[in-house]
């Protein structure tokens, strides 16, 4: 698989650098960071096709059933749906976690990359995605996960138990509804026969306006 | 008997279920266990498909049976399903046309959850959840189990325990590898074969995730590893996606060749996993059938293991880092009493940096509690480093208790000679797995001549073997003892080094350093006793790894002795390494501008400098709290970014180790502000932030508890109570945790009125934290320090 290049704006984004302030010392740490994290990183993902139905905030995914107005918009007019899941795997909660004992500020460097990681290997894997529906004629819209406005947190467990992610790539749930290993996703990718071009996706759909880290 | 045929015959599992079922109309996300009530006929009728096939072993319909998914919640109970799952296989048995001898294997798949610390799945929750099955299963009157499918060695060794201490079958143990030959959880087929061995499986194995093709090397490498029978359960091939349908491509034609070639190899056991069907059986075992069985021979090799690591024990010395020891090291005993983990932590980073192979763990001290330190401290260092450890302690109830919750073969320090201590350890190393070291003395003490001591090794031989335990697991300690008293004692403990290498064929040990007790500079004896024990066949040193000497001599008898290729190691070791610069760096910087530029050594430097010249508390108070209040406005004002604050932190944080050395050698201690507890709540994972907050709470002398993350409220309300603490700092991550959060401050007001309680976390707000009832929201670390600084929290009694 091909290595898929991590966003660097991102991660100032997460470590709370506002607009390039960054110094060259803090650039080179987090450099290093990140081929630490990159070595050790396994990136796995899986998904599953199903039909979908959505009429208002009643939405139907063939597979379990739902209401959410805000998903009910993004997936409006979509005829089929992917439950899509993917993670960086456990070495990286266990570096994580190691830097957190012991260099704090490492660890701190860490997450943010590692957050900033699982976003743009979602955006790969949903690329791969993208390109064979659009075999089918089918175009894709934003990637929708459980917690995003109000789509509950809940739906991790149909999710991670459709697609049997513990076994297919390591990813489980707490009971706390926390996904382990940290740096992982689960979402929503609606499928529909039009192509949209305005697609909002993360902060732009987000409710929490005061949010630190909203762009 | 199963057990007698295991490695003896072709024995032949069944084939893929759950991707059958789906096949007959299993829903995604339907529990298939349910079909052993619901569809029942459907299930009988899989087994006597397979039976007909001509399979030895059906496994039944148990996969994700446990407690986490049949309760009292849903609508059939656990025990209806095993009992339910049971009845079919046996109901199969009796429909089938098979003449073989059949066996029904109670099949236990992963619990679908992580273990802790990355998830929230306690060891000891594991085994009662397989335990609950087992029992089940063993009451109904299965042939074997089999644990299947597990991708954590850890979860696996919880299973394993079940399996045994509830039953007497036999018990199979298949993991599922990647292409990268490795278990998500890291470990390699090495590591793994030498846990499930450990823990006496009478067969081991892979099964799923890959096709027969994807799995040779992964078998052809755990065959030339194991010393028991081989299982290989495929899948017909990767899965791939078709219009939503997962596909497996491997016909039952080229499944069988493939296995064909396995038997081969030497596998013993051979079936399927997802996609196989009972055509892929009844080819395989078609094929396979009359061929004939190799015989599975004991393989000679000595390894210890983590989660993820495995030492081998052959030509090449191993070193133990032997720094983990409260023994003659006062800073670490106050670090044992003080309850302080980290510095546990450093000791073992450290020697792992300085090329240490594996760690001894020794926490035994007057006035602790041996066995609660070791159940704390071994999955704490477990849980930051992938070295195997040795674990140290003449305490028997640690020991046992150690071994039950390593994640791995640990190496065992020690037994003797003596009865008593054999008969207590042996029968732990038995059950737990673990290479164990044998000191050549006993109950007439240490022999003074080689002879003595050869004779003591092969009495603890002969005794492991009685106890099932193999001369391959048993390292004999040589025993270095000092020259000051007997100058003769060197050549002794040398002479017993190569008899053991040469008359017993046996593995060897030595603590290297003993040999110069109460010698002046004892490095220099050490370092050159060193490379004579090597020389005479020390296969295992216990020793100092942060002595250059020492490590200079392994090197040098690494590449001396035609044992580091190239001499790559010595070369990566010291090429540019300027002969007389070893530990003399030097810094211009003040300890203020360090700190401030968050530089760790210049910090390092710039303290030991100004010891020579200043008072400590007077370095505290005019250098150390000024650069950190200039960092910490800086930060509130936002030209500081939090990195940069946290790397001034650490900087800081490095000057305070040094001047508390400093004031150790003169008794004092640095004043306190008072204690703090940190925790983050019940059902939270993540703990980043709180260790954040614990750092800069300390550099402002604070004496932190930190009780670690996903804390149950009780222990929060405990801790402070006896501990008299006045402020509580809780942090939660998520929505579904900040419940938690409240009702361990509804427990705190009840039980200490007196504590004020701080709260922090991503999802937090100030409006939140009024809400559940906390004293103040820290928006940041900042404001923690400044919260905490606005109070008097010294109570009168420490």
């Amino acid at each position: 698989m091909e290595k898929v290049e991590i966003t660097r704006k991102e991660v100032y984004r997460y470590l709370g650098y506002k607009n390039g302030l960054i110094d060259e010392k803090t650039k080179d740490m987090i450099e290093s960071c990140i081929k630490e994290l990159e070595q050790i990183a396994m990136p796995k993902f899986i998904y599953q096709v199903y039909p979908l139905s959505v009429s208002g905030n009643r939405i139907d995914f063939s597979v379990f059933q739902t209401n959410s107005k805000h998903l009910g918009i993004n997936l409006k007019g979509c005829s089929k749906v992917a439950l899509f899941a993917a993670t960086l795997g456990i070495q990286v909660d266990l570096l994580i976690g190691k830097y957190s004992k012991l260099e704090v500020s490492k660890a701190f460097f860490m997450q943010a990359i590692a957050a900033a990681m699982i976003e743009d290997y979602c955006n790969y894997y949903q690329h791969i995605i993208e390109k064979e529906m659009e075999k089918e004629g089918l175009y894709a819209r934003p990637r929708f996960s459980p917690g995003y406005g109000d789509f509950s947190l809940e739906h991790q467990k149909e999710i991670t138990s459709i697609l049997n992610t513990p076994k297919t790539i390591g990813l489980t749930v707490t009971d706390t509804l926390i996904l382990a290993p940290a740096k992982s996703v689960t979402a929503i990718i609606g499928f529909s026969t039009t192509k949209q071009h305005c697609h909002k996706h993360g902060c732009e759909v987000c409710k929490k306006i005061d949010c630190e880290f909203r762009r | 008997m199963l057990r007698e045929k295991l490695g003896k015959e072709l024995l032949f599992f069944d084939g893929g279920t759950g991707t059958i079922l789906q096949e007959k109309g299993l829903k995604a996300g339907e529990l298939p266990e349910v079909w052993n009530i619901e569809q029942r006929e459907t299930i009988i009728q899989l087994h006597t498909d397979y039976l007909n096939a001509g399979c030895n072993i059906i496994k039944t319909n148990t996969f994700g049976a446990n407690h986490l998914k049949f309760n009292e919640n849903t609508t059939y109970q656990l025990e209806q399903i095993i009992v339910a799952a049971i009845e079919n296989a046996k109901e199969a048995q009796k429909n089938c046309n098979s003449q073989k001898d059949t066996y029904i294997a109670l099949d236990i798949g992963p619990s679908g959850k992580l273990l802790k610390p990355m998830g929230d799945l306690s060891f000891e929750d594991a085994y009662e959840l397989f335990s609950e099955v087992v029992k089940i299963g063993v009451s109904c009157g299965v042939d074997l189990i089999l644990i299947e499918t597990m991708s954590d060695t850890y979860e696996a060794k919880a299973a394993i325990l079940a399996a045994k201490e509830n039953s007497n079958l036999p018990v199979i143990a298949t993991m599922i590898f990647g292409e990268n030959k490795q278990l998500l959880t890291g470990g390699n087929v090495l590591s793994t074969v030498a846990l499930l061995e450990g823990l006496g499986v009478d067969a081991l194995g892979l099964n799923c995730g890959l096709g027969p093709v994807q799995m040779k090397d992964i078998l052809k490498e755990m065959l030339s590893y194991a010393s028991i029978p081989v299982v290989v359960n495929p899948n017909a091939g990767l899965p791939r996606s078709e219009n939503g349908k997962t596909i497996f491509d491997v016909t039952p034609e080229e499944f069988s060749a493939s296995m064909k070639e396995f038997v081969e190899m030497g596998a013993s056991v051979l079936g399927g996993c997802c996609g196989t069907t009972p055509n892929h059986i009844k080819m395989l075992v078609d094929t396979c059938e009359s061929m004939a069985i190799k015989e599975v021979t004991n393989k000679e090799i000595t390894v210890v293991s983590s989660y993820a690591k495995a030492v081998v024990i052959d030509e090449v010395p191993v070193l133990v880092g032997e720094r983990i020891n409260p023994t003659g090291k006062a800073k670490f005993k106050q670090a044992l009493k003080d309850n302080d983990l980290e510095y546990v932590l450093r000791e073992g980073l450290t020697q792992q940096e300085r090329g240490a192979h594996i760690l001894d763990v020794n926490v035994g001290l007057p006035g602790i509690d041996e066995v609660a330190m070791m159940e704390q401290v071994v999955p704490e260092l477990q849980s930051i480093l992938d070295l195997p450890l040795q674990i140290d302690t003449s305490n028997v109830e640690a020991m046992e208790r150690a071994l039950r919750i390593y994640n791995g073969k640990p190496l065992i320090n020690s037994v003797n000679g003596t009865e008593e201590v054999m008969e207590a350890i042996f029968p732990l190393v038995k059950k737990y797995g673990g290479v164990v070291i044998g000191l050549a003395l006993d109950e007439n003490g240490i022999p003074t001549t080689a002879s003595g001591r050869i004779e003591v090794a092969k009495k603890i031989y002969e005794t492991a073997k009685r106890h099932g335990i193999q001369k391959k697991d048993i390292i004999i300690d040589a025993l270095a003892m000092t020259i000051s008293s007997d100058t003769s004692s060197a050549k002794v403990t040398l002479e017993t080094l190569q008899r053991i290498r040469d008359e017993l064929h046996g593995k060897s040990t030595l603590g290297v350093s003993n040999i110069s007790f109460g010698l002046p500079q004892r490095s220099i004896i050490n370092a050159n006793f060193f490379t004579m024990a090597l020389y005479s066949g020390l296969n295992v040193a216990i020793m100092n790894p942060n002595s250059e000497a020492m490590m200079q001599s392994y090197y040098s008898y690494l590449a001396l002795m035609d044992k580091d290729e190239q001499c790559n190691n010595y070369i990566s070791h010291y090429a540019g390494v300027k002969e007389d610069t070893i530990g003399t760096k030097s810094t211009s910087l003040s300890l203020g501008d360090s700190i401030e530029r968050g530089l760790k050594e210049g910090a390092f430097e710039a303290t030991k400098e100004l010891l020579k010249t200043t008072k400590p508390l007077d370095i505290i108070n005019q250098e150390l709290v000024p650069a950190l209040d200039r960092v910490g406005k800086g930060f509130e004002k936002g030209t500081v970014f939090l990195p940069q604050l946290l790397m001034s932190a650490e900087a800081a944080k490095t000057a305070f180790e040094v001047i508390k050395t400093q004031l150790a050698t003169t008794g004092q201690v640095q004043e306190k502000k008072g204690k703090i507890i940190l925790a983050t709540v019940k059902g939270d994972i993540h703990d980043i932030g709180k260790n954040i907050v614990k750092v800069l709470l300390e550099n402002y002398s604070y004496e932190v508890i930190d009780l670690g993350k996903d804390v149950a409220p009780e222990v929060i309300v405990e801790t402070a109570i006896k501990e008299n603490v006045l402020l509580v700092g809780l942090s939660a991550l998520m929505t579904t945790t900040v419940v938690n959060m409240e009702e361990t401050i509804k427990q705190l007001r009840k039980a200490k009125p007196d504590c004020k309680i701080m709260v922090g976390g991503a999802v937090l707000t100030k409006d939140y934290a009024d809400d559940i009832g906390a004293d103040f929201y820290g928006k940041d670390a900042m404001a923690t320090v400044t919260y905490a600084e606005s109070l008097n929290l010294l109570t009168s009694h420490r």
